[in-house]
């Protein structure tokens, strides 16, 4: 890019960048929201609170899901194409 | 909301009629860092077993009181108002305090089998429910088998054979299916049928001091 204004540049990349990223985070929060809500809630509600199993397996649905993000974030970023 | 009752004031005038039928519907609120820790506390299983435990212990302190005191003393006749006043003090305390205690423990355990079992599945079920109360169940009638241990010991002992089957000699019914179980489980293959057999008449139809063996 001809380096017209430097700092106008660097700046517009960088809100590009943080706008992309912002929409990834924000995909990635409502996306493991609805697939953990709707693994573990059982759609007959009987009661307002969360129960202690269903605090678990919201616990345990994040972490499987952060930790499986993490992973193929890792490999799609480490090479150019995902190793097959 | 509050945009369109406006809109449907001036629209019809029978719908004036519906609006207070509306339910008011209040806003989100997101739970304070308090409001989550409170809810934390719930959830932790050592928290809810004591709770629990505690609970029990109130119902049998209630209970062995309100039976302790209707438990009329045995010489009646012969005691003044102050001794009969004084016995069923006793009675009410003791039986206060030993209900207290069983139920506490059932209670305990009962929730803290059901809390872990819960934790383990990760769902809200009733099986969660029966198993802790096998597992409450188990764990009080547990110190049953040691009678039976017991009583087999003093009956057969010195004997040359083996004896495959026994049966509690003492037995209240739900010793009595344990200690046929605890036979069934360990008896050789060959013996079962009869162990099954005399157990189940055995234990079916107990008195005191009934004892069969077998030949």
């Amino acid at each position: 890019m001809a380096a017209n204004n430097p700092t106008g540049v660097d700046k517009e990349q960088a809100f590009g960048m943080a706008e992309t990223e912002m929409e990834y985070r924000v995909e990635l929060f409502n996306r493991l929201a609805q697939t953990c809500f709707n693994k573990c809630v059982d759609k007959r509600y009987k009661e307002s609170e969360l129960n202690m199993g269903e605090n678990s397996c919201i616990d345990r649905c994040v972490s499987k899901y952060w930790q499986v993000n993490s992973m193929i974030g890792q490999l799609l970023s480490a090479g150019g194409r995902p190793p097959m | 909301m509050a945009s369109s009752n406006p809109e449907t004031e001036s629209n019809n005038g029978s719908s004036i009629a519906k609006e207070p039928e509306k339910p008011q519907i209040e806003a989100f609120r997101m739970p304070t860092m308090e409001e989550m820790r409170a809810q934390e506390v719930w959830n932790n299983c050592a928290v809810r077993s004591v709770a629990s435990g505690v609970m029990g212990g109130g119902l049998g302190l209630m209970m062995g009181m309100f039976l302790g005191a209707l438990d009329n003393p045995i010489m009646q006749e012969e005691m003044t108002g102050r001794q009969q006043f004084m016995y069923t003090m006793r009675q009410m305390g003791q039986r206060s305090w030993s209900s207290a205690k069983a139920f506490a423990v059932m209670g305990l355990i009962f929730s803290a089998a059901e809390c872990v079992v819960e934790k383990a599945r990760a769902k809200h079920d009733t099986t969660n429910t029966v198993v802790a109360g096998c597992v409450t169940g188990g764990t009080m009638s547990a110190k049953g088998d040691e009678n039976c241990k017991k009583e087999y010991n003093v009956s057969f002992m010195g004997q040359d054979e083996r004896i495959p089957s026994y049966v509690c000699r003492r037995p209240k019914s739900s010793l009595c299916w344990l200690c046929w179980l605890r036979s069934i489980l360990s008896t050789d293959r060959e013996v079962l049928g009869q162990t099954y057999l005399i157990g189940i008449e055995s234990c079916s139809s107990f008195e005191e001091d009934q004892f069969f063996r077998k030949t």
